[in-house]
């Protein structure tokens, strides 16, 4: 069964070519350019991965509104911020409104399918046990890459697909140095330094929130960051 | 200060404020001028009447001896017989006589044809009621007089001067008046008084006896109490003009002087209004004052004030444009990307990747400008901690030995504490732009000097490169938003001028200031910031 794709975008090229590119690869694309219509059609049958963008038109939040419309329907369907809103505060709002994960406009189509296989891969498998060949384990740390999934000492790291992304970079050479530019290929994002450094420090505080000892994401001054081995 | 100065009173013959005042507080001086003038008038109307009343005092003496001629032609018939002794009581009556018509101050002689004497009375010594000084002084003048007595008493002696005790023979003897009076002739006349200063006026007045003349009376009076009556008018009025002056003049200075303190604040305010990072800041001096002053300030303010929007409007300008030009990049860069994914026409290749390479640019010049504006949200709502920054110094310039391979680094750094009070990744996220800019400045084969060392309580850290100075036109201007002394061809890729912008905004996070100037040996340029150190 082909997978559905819902996008609600308010620029119409923009939408087109999104819903082409999608639609090229094999997925069922429903586009809508307000928030309305979009939310009507999806409660009758809710699609299996939605692209947002924040402002609708006049609508300013529309997206905001309507992400938190979609948890209410269900708190598993993936769901994407794609925006040319790059404030931290922006970010920080949407993932609070239970997004998996919030990209900029001008990432290329092809990061943009990466993501969104990754999405479907993530939450297909999150129903299925482990495969462990798919497993890295860092001491405390164990990245599930099939599933997009990490726990540290155990306890599951509810992390986005970008932070997925970026602590897989660092902790698979525990103790290499990786530049921001190299970060953010691997986490299939073109952004700007401090972007990098405000995904880190959520990264950070993510871990921390279930080991006030975490410090395993090491700042290196001048080059970048790295994945400090602990027992 | 002399720049401006010269500026602000450009021209030759520019005057400051208050040396006009005192120019026009020159006006003044008519006032003295004009009150000698009238003292002047008024001793020549004294000295007249002065003149009917000793000649009228002569008529009347004469006219009494006319009703007794007895005593004059006695006096004179006794005299031509026996000059030895004169009979005592026609003398003592002709004196009681005179004595009772002489007027205070004046003196009186009857001579008679023979141009002998006949009787005198009274002399010229003032009468001492006229100089009671208390009566006219206030205690005002008191002071004035007090200071300067030495002037007055140099040009007005006292009149203690001796008068003459008698006539002298050439008002008397071979005078032509008296022949005159002897004719019949009543006549009056100025000389001098012996002390040079006050004149004696001389009135005679022949007295006949039937219808020949048998003897004159001479009256004389010193015009000493007109004299020295005007000269203590013209005392007082020095005084009173001294202190007006001194108090007017002083007043004007005042004035002035405030006006143009207040001026010159607001002429300094003004100048600083705009200070080296290019921020505005409103005027304070005047705002509330409710004269033409207080109203130029509010002005200015005013124009500052949207001087202020227009610049917070420029700094956010970023801000909007990577917001505004995101969705029409997305537009291309989809586009683009369904294009590559199709199959494309031959020869194409090369067109797309043109189109790629300039998206790209576009794309760097977009996460510029994000870099800026995010920046600004950060500092805005920054959290911070304490760290050394000797720690992130040391690692950020290890890493641009990496980074920079074709430019050497020589660091040095104190032993000293360097705790800051801010964000350590945004402190290397400033290095890396003064980095990236003394590497981009950079020429010869020097390395690039960083240091970090304590002042008192500030950490300094100064980066200095060898390299074109600073265009003079940029000085304090480089620190803003979107300004670049970068040469349009010498770029490899798009600068707008965020760098130093973006500096500015972390060094100002961690409450300190930055400045770009050129070198003391003028083969390169210099950046030194400074940082309070963390308590």
């Amino acid at each position: 069964m082909r997978r559905r794709i819902a996008i609600v975008e308010d620029d119409a090229v923009i939408r087109a070519n999104y819903a082409d590119v999608l639609t090229k690869h094999g997925y069922e694309v429903s586009a809508y350019g307000a928030r309305a219509p979009a939310l009507a059609a999806m409660r009758s049958r809710l699609p299996d991965l939605v692209l947002l963008d924040i402002g609708l038109g006049d609508d300013v939040d529309g997206g905001f509104k309507l992400c938190q419309d979609l948890r209410a329907l269900s708190a598993t369907l993936p769901v994407v911020f794609l925006t040319a809103r790059d404030g931290d505060f922006d970010l920080v709002s949407g993932l609070r409104m239970g997004a998996d994960d919030y990209v900029t406009k001008n990432m290329s189509l092809p990061h943009l399918l990466a993501r969104v296989s990754a999405l479907f891969r993530r939450a297909e498998l999150l129903r299925e046990p482990a495969q462990t060949d798919s497993i890295i384990e860092r001491g405390p740390l164990t990245l599930d890459l099939n599933r997009f999934a990490i726990t540290w000492r155990g306890v599951p790291v509810d992390l986005t697909l970008t932070e997925f992304w970026l602590v897989h970079a660092l902790a698979k050479f525990p103790g290499h140095v990786k530049n921001r530019d190299q970060l953010m290929s691997e986490a299939h994002i073109v952004v700007d330094d401090s972007t990098i450094t405000s995904h880190i420090k959520r990264i950070r505080r993510k871990f921390s929130a279930n080991d006030v000892k975490f410090d395993c994401v090491d700042t290196v001054y001048g080059l970048g960051y790295r994945w400090k081995a602990v027992d | 200060m002399t720049v401006n100065s010269n500026r602000a009173f450009g021209g030759r013959f520019a005057l400051s404020i208050r040396a006009k005042l005192a120019i026009v507080a020159l006006v003044l001086l008519v006032i003295p001028w004009v009150g000698y003038n009238y003292v002047k008038t008024i001793e020549r109307l004294l000295r007249d009447n002065q003149v009917q009343a000793v000649v009228a005092n002569a008529r009347a003496v004469a006219t009494a001896l006319q009703d007794r001629p007895r005593l004059i032609e006695l006096r004179a018939s006794e005299a031509a017989t026996s000059s030895e002794d004169p009979p005592r009581a026609a003398s003592d009556e002709i004196k009681f006589l005179v004595t009772g018509l002489a007027r205070a101050g004046s003196r009186i002689w009857i001579v008679d044809r023979r141009l002998q004497l006949v009787a005198t009375a009274g002399n010229l010594d003032q009468p001492a009621a006229v100089l009671n000084e208390d009566l006219a002084f206030g205690p005002l003048e008191h002071a004035v007089r007090a200071v300067l007595r030495t002037v007055f008493e140099r040009v007005q002696r006292p009149s203690t001067a001796v008068t003459e005790e008698i006539i002298p023979n050439d008002v008397v003897f071979g005078g032509r008046e008296i022949e005159r009076a002897l004719d019949g002739t009543a006549s009056w006349r100025w000389r001098a008084a012996p002390d040079g200063r006050a004149a004696i006026l001389t009135a005679l007045n022949p007295v006949w006896v039937g219808d020949r003349v048998a003897g004159v009376v001479v009256v004389e009076e010193t015009t000493q109490p007109v004299v020295s009556l005007s000269n203590r008018a013209l005392e007082q009025l020095v005084a009173v003009t001294l202190i007006a002056f001194l108090v007017g003049a002083l007043t004007l200075f005042w004035f002035a002087s405030s006006l143009s303190s207040r001026l010159r604040n607001l002429r300094d305010e003004a100048e600083n209004a705009i200070d080296s990072q290019g921020r505005v800041r409103g005027l304070v001096a005047g705002e509330h004052a409710r004269d033409e002053i207080g109203d130029l300030s509010r002005g200015f303010s005013t124009v500052l004030e949207r001087l202020a929007q227009y610049n917070a409007y420029l700094e956010t300008l970023a801000g909007r444009l990577t917001h505004e030009l995101r969705t029409p990049i997305a537009v291309v860069r989809s586009s683009l990307d369904n294009i590559k994914l199709q199959e494309a026409a031959p020869g194409s290749d090369v067109y797309l990747g043109r189109a790629e390479e300039g998206l790209n640019r576009l794309e760097t010049i977009l996460t510029r400008m994000s870099e800026a504006t995010r920046l600004e949200q950060t500092v805005r709502t920054g959290e911070r901690e304490t760290f050394d920054a000797k720690t992130v110094l040391a690692g950020c310039i290890a890493g641009y030995s990496a980074a920079y391979p074709q430019r050497r680094f020589a660091l040095t750094m104190t032993d000293e504490p360097t705790l800051l009070s801010g964000a350590p990744d945004l402190f290397a996220q400033m290095l890396d732009k003064l980095a990236a800019n003394a590497v981009d400045f950079a020429s010869g084969d020097d390395p690039i000097s960083v240091a970090l060392y304590r002042r008192e309580n500030t950490v300094v850290l100064r980066i200095s490169n060898t390299g074109p100075l600073l265009p003079a036109e940029m000085k304090g201007r480089l620190f803003e938003s979107m300004v670049s002394v970068r040469k349009e061809s010498a770029q490899h890729e798009p600068h707008l001028g965020l760098g130093l912008y973006i500096v500015r905004q972390i060094a100002e996070f961690h409450g300190g200031s930055a400045t770009a100037t050129n070198r003391a040996d003028g083969k390169g340029v210099e950046f030194e910031l400074w940082f309070p150190v963390a308590a």
